[in-house]
């Protein structure tokens, strides 16, 4: 069984004349163990399917459904519960505390969801991996770009969730680090099974894709990894 | 409590400014009912030390002790007891030669009677005759002394100051204590058939069987002293403002930092922190301002109460500000309640999208 399936989804915005169709007809699922991308350009509805899949927004019309249960017949409360526990949100923007600092903002994941989280060495590992072990003292305010990146990715790994949804995780990193997250993504996907999905428009995430998704005009279509990098 | 508490201590300037604006309200309500209170003893102090339930009055005197008169006959039919007692009071002005005039209340009584043979002596002794009176210590503050000879108002009779007493103040001004006969002639009665003003109960259901007079509750007597109301009432109104001026602070200022952060909100939405968790930080934050303020202003009156000049009427009721300190948690309370709305309610997707 897949843990996210969207089944004929649609999204519109706005009304009248200045209605969009931003989704149109889509169909998505994912498993454990599979690293998806989804690429388009700009403006394309990556982040609103994204949203969507994550149970953020409601669609227009059609189903989700995570680890088997559809979202829209959960209560709102239901729903932070689903978040909190299953699934890993990687933002495209203000992802961290500006009043915590590194380490705690794992230490008020902590307060929230009191288990299931990384434990000690865990993290340490995971911080290395992502080459931020030198900055847990530090607020979000003093790190680059790529470092704030790189901590909202651990923010989100963190809590160990089932599903990592990543809204380009990768914009502001350099090619080695890009390397090194889509290393440490497909790494989850395949040693611990779990089901990433990666929105991006950067191409050299495909090379560690299992699938890469492509939306545009609304629509989604599969494509075929090694012909799109080239 | 966790961001709460970071966001402050992160953010010290910001909030050390509000926290500043919270100990100037408090500070300013805690004098003000420190006044407020002050002043009210000294209207009502000397009352209070009789130990009194009601008060006997002319019906035709509109509460007012100063046109009221109670008649020999009517004493006589009014079958006192120990437990009432007659008193004579007329304003007088006090003047010694080289000292200060002082305006007071004289306040005729007799000696065996519970005014005069109750009365607390804070120095010197009671008064033995009706040429020896014994003062508020007020005049003791304003220089006058034990054996100073005073005149009261313009006539030549001097009489001599023997004892002091504390807290015996009338409507503000201090009280001489006095015989009858000396208030008879203050009165230019010397030779009519009256005895004082008012007789005085410690029962509540004291009933002096004559037709022009009328018993009041002695709540209800200082509750018409003249300005006595309108003064509290005009505290009152104050300190009400304040309260709802600290409101007004407190939820104006959370509610421009919870804008300010509402991205942060939306993203921690997001990430699945309950919407209770995030209205609890604003609402624990607006608490441990107040209670910040509160604290540093409780900690400023006690600091000004031990430096403030003895003439300036203060008293400080801890009840009465353990109240104010609630009602202005309180206020933070509900003054946190709008962004703590706005917080539980933010649409992560608006917010971040992207
Ligand atoms: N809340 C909204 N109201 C109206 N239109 C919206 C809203 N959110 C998104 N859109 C529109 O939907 C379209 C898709 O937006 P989306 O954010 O999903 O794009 P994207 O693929 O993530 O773009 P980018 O790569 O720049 O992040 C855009 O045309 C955008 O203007
Ligand atoms: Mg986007």
């Amino acid at each position: 069984m897949s843990v996210i399936e969207l089944k004929k989804i649609n999204k519109y915005f706005g009304k009248g004349v200045s209605k969009v169709h931003v989704l149109h007809d889509i169909d998505f699922s994912a498993d454990r163990g599979e690293l998806i991308l989804v690429v388009g350009p700009s403006g394309s509805g990556k982040s609103t399917f994204l949203t969507i899949a994550g149970g953020l927004q409601t669609p227009t019309s059609g189903e989700v459904s995570v680890e088997g249960k559809q979202i829209a017949q959960l209560s709102t409360s239901q729903r932070d519960k689903l978040r909190l526990n299953q699934i890993g949100f990687v933002l495209q923007s203000y992802s961290l505390v500006p009043y915590l600092k590194v380490k705690e903002q794992f230490d008020f994941v902590n307060k929230v969801k009191r288990q299931g989280n990384l434990n000690k060495a865990e993290l340490a590992d995971l911080l290395k991996q992502l080459g931020i072990e030198n900055l847990t003292n530090q607020y979000p305010g003093e790190l680059s770009g790529g470092q704030t990146q790189r901590v909202a990715i651990a923010r989100a790994l963190f809590a160990n969730p089932d599903i990592v949804l990543a809204d380009e995780p990768t914009a502001a990193l350099d090619s080695e680090r890009v390397a090194e997250v889509g290393k440490l993504f497909k790494e989850l996907a395949e040693t611990r099974n779990k089901a990433v999905v990666v929105v991006t428009h950067d191409v050299r995430l495909m090379d560690f894709a299992d699938k890469t998704y492509r939306i545009m005009d609304g629509k989604m279509t599969e494509t075929n990894t090694e012909k799109m990098a080239k | 409590m966790y961001l709460a508490l970071k966001e402050i201590r992160h953010e010290k300037l910001r909030y050390g400014l509000i926290i500043s604006m919270i100990v100037l309200i408090a500070y300013l309500i805690f004098i003000l009912t420190g006044l407020s209170f002050g002043l009210a003893g000294e209207n009502t102090q000397a009352i209070e030390s009789w130990n009194v339930k009601s008060i006997v009055l002319n019906k035709d005197s509109n509460v007012s002790l100063s046109q009221s008169l109670i008649t020999d006959d009517q004493a006589k039919k009014a079958s006192l007891s120990a437990k009432q007692a007659v008193i004579g009071s007329t304003p007088v002005v006090a003047k010694d030669k080289g000292q200060k005039k002082i305006s007071s209340t004289f306040i005729g009584a007799k000696k065996d009677q519970f005014i005069l043979k109750n009365l607390k002596i804070s120095s010197g002794r009671r008064a033995r005759d009706s040429q020896e009176v014994v003062a508020d210590e007020k005049f003791k503050d304003e220089g006058y002394r034990l054996g100073d000879k005073i005149r009261l108002n313009s006539s030549d009779q001097q009489y001599q100051i023997v004892g002091f007493t504390k807290n015996a103040k009338l409507n503000i001004s201090p009280i001489i204590y006095g015989s009858t006969g000396t208030w008879k002639s203050l009165r230019g009665m010397t030779n009519a058939k009256v005895t004082g003003s008012a007789i005085v109960s410690k029962t509540a259901k004291y009933d002096a069987k004559d037709t022009h007079l009328k018993t009041y509750a002695i709540s209800y007597f200082i509750s018409k002293l003249p300005g006595y109301s309108a003064q509290n009432t005009t505290f009152g109104f104050m300190i009400g403002f304040l309260m709802i001026i600290s409101l007004i602070i407190i939820a104006v200022f959370l509610y421009i930092l919870t804008m300010q952060a509402l991205p942060i909100y939306a993203v921690l939405r997001a990430q699945g922190i309950p919407a209770r968790t995030l209205a609890a930080t604003i609402t624990s934050q607006s608490l441990i301002l107040m209670v910040s303020g509160l604290v540093i202003g409780a900690a400023l009156t006690a600091a000004t109460a031990s430096i403030i000049p003895i003439g300036v009427p203060m008293s400080f009721d801890i009840p009465v500000l353990t109240w104010i300190s609630i009602g202005l948690l309180i206020m933070g309370f509900i003054g946190s309640a709008i962004p703590a709305q706005k917080i539980a309610t933010v649409d992560p997707v608006k917010v971040i999208g992207g």
